[in-house]
């Protein structure tokens, strides 16, 4: 109980003593298990984080303010549906006294950033219909809420896909009809 | 990516087959050499290792993952060794009857927590009694009640499989290594029957004056505390009644083309006033409940308090694979009372449909009703009433759905048109759209949109067929080509039935929560576009069929009483107008808002407006829905707003008037007039905001102008406060 309260309390710091660093290795694996196994309900295998961290280790960053991992963001890109380069934010964490402070916004957007620079023609992810303050978070970055996802979590709440779209030069492409493959984590129709 | 490269030989490309000549070699040492080339932490990656393969790995022993690990139990027959589900529950027959009411309330609410969407494994058939059929026989009160209640869940599951239009409820009919068919379920009713009567019968005996109990004697009393004896005579006799009625009420409305709808309603009708009983139980149950009630909060699953035995929802955890189950939590028992009321209540509704052949009647009908958010197992049931063997109520087939939505005469129901591919292929599509719109509403739309497309396409290629077939200069007026006339009226109506898609499509995006506030006016601008369409085409509709009866009866068209009845607009109109209004309206409001207070506008680092306007609309822009409309359009058309113009024109008076006006049209149809008292509430509130803004200070900076969907869940109500 008392370690909770203590989890609650706002912690004091100033924002430029928050370090934000690219995903380095395997030494970083652990931090970023703890925290996503800490604040998210959905239980993960390590080989879940390894498959993002491995594959695209230039889309996670960590948060440190002296020392401690305060915060992560954990990311992929590639083609989906053979026809849209495409971003997917898998996990987001700050845990509890660190929030409000705009580091959740500030790894976000780094990643947002690096997607962007590799070619990505969208962003998307899922975050459950009552995290209003995700939701607020993505809506400031021009996430809209492509749909809504029926008891998308196994705790049987919804889900709003997010998805961000990037300026196109020109017309947007057009679109092929038929898609062969899906991914896992994607059981809906079409995404 | 290099160092996960994969570890593989290059042999073992795998494009030779195995034949009789095939030398099989051990792969161990070369295996173990390869491990050894592993260090800690390493991945091998090949090609096929996405992430659903990460995401279904297990970590052994990790109790969050590891679905084999030992709870308490290896299996169920361990658990029931160690009287986890003592049969008889208790030798004391009182405690007996008090531990089985307590099973019967605890299963009605693991029943209504698996239709709220969790796994049957893990609520229904926690209960260890239900997994061992052939164990309750000794025991005829609770082995008809098992019985009963696995015949109930697969008549549910059936429903629901039989009505399955996609995956995302698929959790609700896996029954995978589950007892759903025990020996004899299929006779339920008749044990049931039996146990009935005998309850009734101690319960008469023991309610008869001392005096005449006499001849009764040889009943023997269902427990041994006389005092007691009606109390839980009265408490079981409710809970087996239900089950019964319920039964009954899933069978009748299984009966083919709606012919047990009329005996269901009956049952469903008995369902409900025996769930009231139940309700009334509570008292009794509490206060004599068996030793302690460990839990006698609104949490509780049982009507006493006391906790149901013989129920281990991690009895099945091994058969849950491949994800072993989050703990859940099972609805209360007040909860599940009310989630069965509201169920009754929406398969009642669904009962009451007269089974109009009319498909306007009938979209109006499945909108109304899904505005109370039914849940899976009536939308299930209407959708399996709709569409039988690919016919309307399994007996009016779709071409002559399709002639009355069309709006043509009954001489046509036989047309041999309705053998043109494309004809055929339209009826798949209502088909399509009908199953659709008895889904929840987040399925719904996503679906909707993508139909979109095939009713654009549909209506090209019957266009094409009717001018290969009838030359481009062939038209209506000449009247004398029947299949001229039968197409012709037929593209008109998909040209309407698509914007009524396009239109559910728009406002389902308010009830899901989908817009922010700085989205609203482009969506309110796109719905005002959608709208005045969708009138349009209604309206040419209905001229059109009006045009030729008239023809038909060769009325002079120049007589003043015709003209009179012609300038008079159609109360299907009137009531899209006012909806016209009320969208144009918020656009301007929202736009004026926008341009001269500089809110409701976010600027995003990565993209801009533009980019959110086509992400919201792709489906519709995508079918062309309409032509010719594009971010510029919507730009253009909202720039220039201003209050100044706003004051000048009040699009929210005229709602007010055309709502008022249109009244009297709806006079028969109270679901409309009170969805138009609503809309007329909207513009009234509106109206007098819009006046405030104007009049007080558009640009008073205390002035805090916001949208709630306090009337109507898609036409939203300003609210202007000083902060």
């Amino acid at each position: 109980m008392d370690e909770a309260l203590e989890r609650e309390k706002k912690e004091e710091f100033d924002a430029s003593e928050v370090e934000y660093v690219s995903y380095g290795g395997e030494h970083h694996l652990p931090l970023i298990m703890n925290l996503v196994d800490q604040e998210l309900s959905e239980p993960y295998s390590i080989f879940t984080y390894r498959y993002f961290v491995y594959l695209w280790p230039q889309l996670s960053f960590l948060a440190f303010h002296k020392g401690k991992c305060v915060g992560t963001v954990v990311c992929k890109m590639g083609d989906h549906r053979n026809s849209t380069f495409r971003g997917y934010i898998a996990m987001l964490v700050v845990i509890k006294p660190y929030r409000g402070r705009g580091i959740a916004t500030e790894l976000v957007t780094r990643s947002i950033q690096v997607m962007m620079e590799s070619g990505c023609e969208e962003v998307t992810l899922e975050a459950e219909v009552t995290n209003k303050g995700a939701l607020a978070l993505y809506g400031r970055l021009g996430f809209i809420r492509a749909k809504r996802l029926f008891h998308y979590y196994l705790n049987g709440v919804d889900a709003f896909r997010l998805k961000l779209l990037f300026p196109q030069p020109g017309l947007h492409p057009s679109l092929p009809m038929m898609a062969d493959r899906d991914d896992a984590q994607e059981h809906d129709d079409d995404c | 990516m290099d160092r996960h490269a994969l570890h593989q030989p290059s042999s073992s490309s795998s494009s030779i087959p195995a034949t009789a000549n095939t030398v099989w070699t051990d792969a161990s040492p070369l295996l173990e050499v390869a491990c050894k080339d592993l260090r800690d932490g390493e991945l091998i990656h090949v090609d096929n290792f996405n992430l659903y393969a990460a995401m279904s790995a297990l970590e052994i022993m990790d109790p969050k993952m590891d679905s084999g690990i030992v709870n308490r139990y290896c299996s169920v027959d361990e658990a029931i060794e160690d009287g986890v589900a003592p049969v008889p529950i208790s030798t004391d027959k009182t405690t007996d009857v008090q531990c089985m009411i307590d099973i019967m309330d605890h299963l009605l609410t693991c029943e209504a927590t698996w239709h709220k969407g969790h796994s049957l494994a893990q609520t229904v058939f926690s209960c260890a009694y239900l997994l061992r059929p052939e164990r309750t026989s000794s025991h005829a009160l609770l082995h008809s009640y098992c019985k009963v209640i696995r015949a109930t869940c697969k008549a549910v599951i059936t429903v629901v499989s039989d009505a399955r239009t996609h995956e995302e409820e698929d959790l609700f009919t896996m029954a995978y290594g589950l007892p759903l068919s025990g020996d004899g379920d299929e006779k339920c009713l008749s044990l049931l029957n039996a146990v009935e009567e005998n309850i009734s019968r101690q319960l008469r005996a023991c309610k008869a004056p001392s005096s005449k109990r006499k001849p009764l004697e040889d009943i023997e009393p269902l427990q041994t505390n006389f005092d007691l004896e009606e109390g839980y005579c009265k408490a079981l006799l409710c809970r087996l009644r239900f089950r019964k009625h319920f039964f009954h009420v899933l069978t009748c409305m299984r009966r083919p083309q709606g012919r047990g709808l009329e005996l269901a309603r009956k049952h469903i009708a008995s369902c409900i006033s025996e769930l009231g009983v139940i309700l009334k139980s509570a008292e009794f149950l509490m206060s004599n409940a068996h030793g302690t009630c460990e839990d006698a909060t609104e949490d509780r699953t049982t009507a006493s308090g006391h906790q149901a035995i013989g129920f281990d929802a991690s009895l099945n955890s091994r058969i849950s694979a491949p994800t072993p189950p989050r703990s859940i939590k099972i609805l209360s028992w007040k909860k599940a009372i009310e989630y069965f009321e509201k169920l009754l209540h929406d398969l009642d509704i669904i009962c009451s449909y007269p089974l109009d052949p009319s498909l306007e009647v009938l979209l109006r009908f499945v909108a109304q009703f899904q505005k109370a958010q039914p849940d899976l197992v009536a939308r299930a049931h209407l959708q399996l009433l709709l569409v039988q063997d690919g016919k309307l109520y399994g007996k009016c087939p779709m071409f002559s759905l399709i002639i009355r939505a069309a709006r043509l005469p009954e001489v046509f129901l036989h047309h041999d048109i309705q053998k043109n591919e494309y004809v055929v292929q339209l009826g798949q599509l209502v088909i399509n759209m009908l199953k659709i719109l008895c889904t929840n509403a987040a399925w719904q739309r996503r679906k909707l949109g993508k139909i979109l497309q095939d009713w654009r396409v549909i209506y090209v290629q019957i266009e094409l067929a009717f001018r290969k077939d009838f030359g481009e200069g062939s038209s209506i007026s000449n009247g004398d080509n029947a299949s001229a006339r039968i197409l012709k009226h037929i593209l008109i109506w998909v040209d309407e039935q698509t914007y009524w898609i396009s239109h559910r499509f728009l406002i389902l995006g308010f009830e899901l929560e989908l817009y922010s506030p700085s989205e609203y006016c482009m969506v309110y601008w796109y719905l005002y576009v959608v709208l005045i369409r969708l009138a349009e085409k209604t309206h040419l509709k209905m001229t059109v069929s009006d045009g030729s009866a008239k023809q038909k009866g060769k009325k002079r068209k120049d007589s003043p009483k015709e003209l009179a009845r012609d300038a008079k607009i159609p109360p299907a109109i009137s009531f899209l107008q006012c909806q016209i209004c009320l969208a144009e309206g918020l656009t301007v409001l929202l736009a004026a808002l926008r341009n001269e207070l500089m809110v409701l506008q976010s600027p995003s680092p990565f993209n801009s407006e533009h980019e959110r306007f086509i992400q919201h609309f792709e489906l519709l822009q995508k079918a062309c829905i309409p032509d010719n409309i594009s971010y510029p359009s919507f730009k253009e058309s909202t720039s220039y707003a201003r209050f100044s113009t706003l004051a000048m024109y009040n699009y929210f008076k005229d709602a007010q008037k055309i709502a008022k006006e249109a009244r009297s049209g709806f006079s028969n149809d109270p679901d409309r007039l009170a969805e138009l008292r609503v809309l007329e509430q909207v513009a009234e509130h509106n109206s007098i905001a819009l006046n405030v803004i104007c009049g007080v200070g558009a640009l008073d900076p205390s002035l805090k102008v916001s949208f709630e969907f306090i009337h109507h869940p898609c036409f939203a109500t300003v609210v202007v406060k000083r902060s």
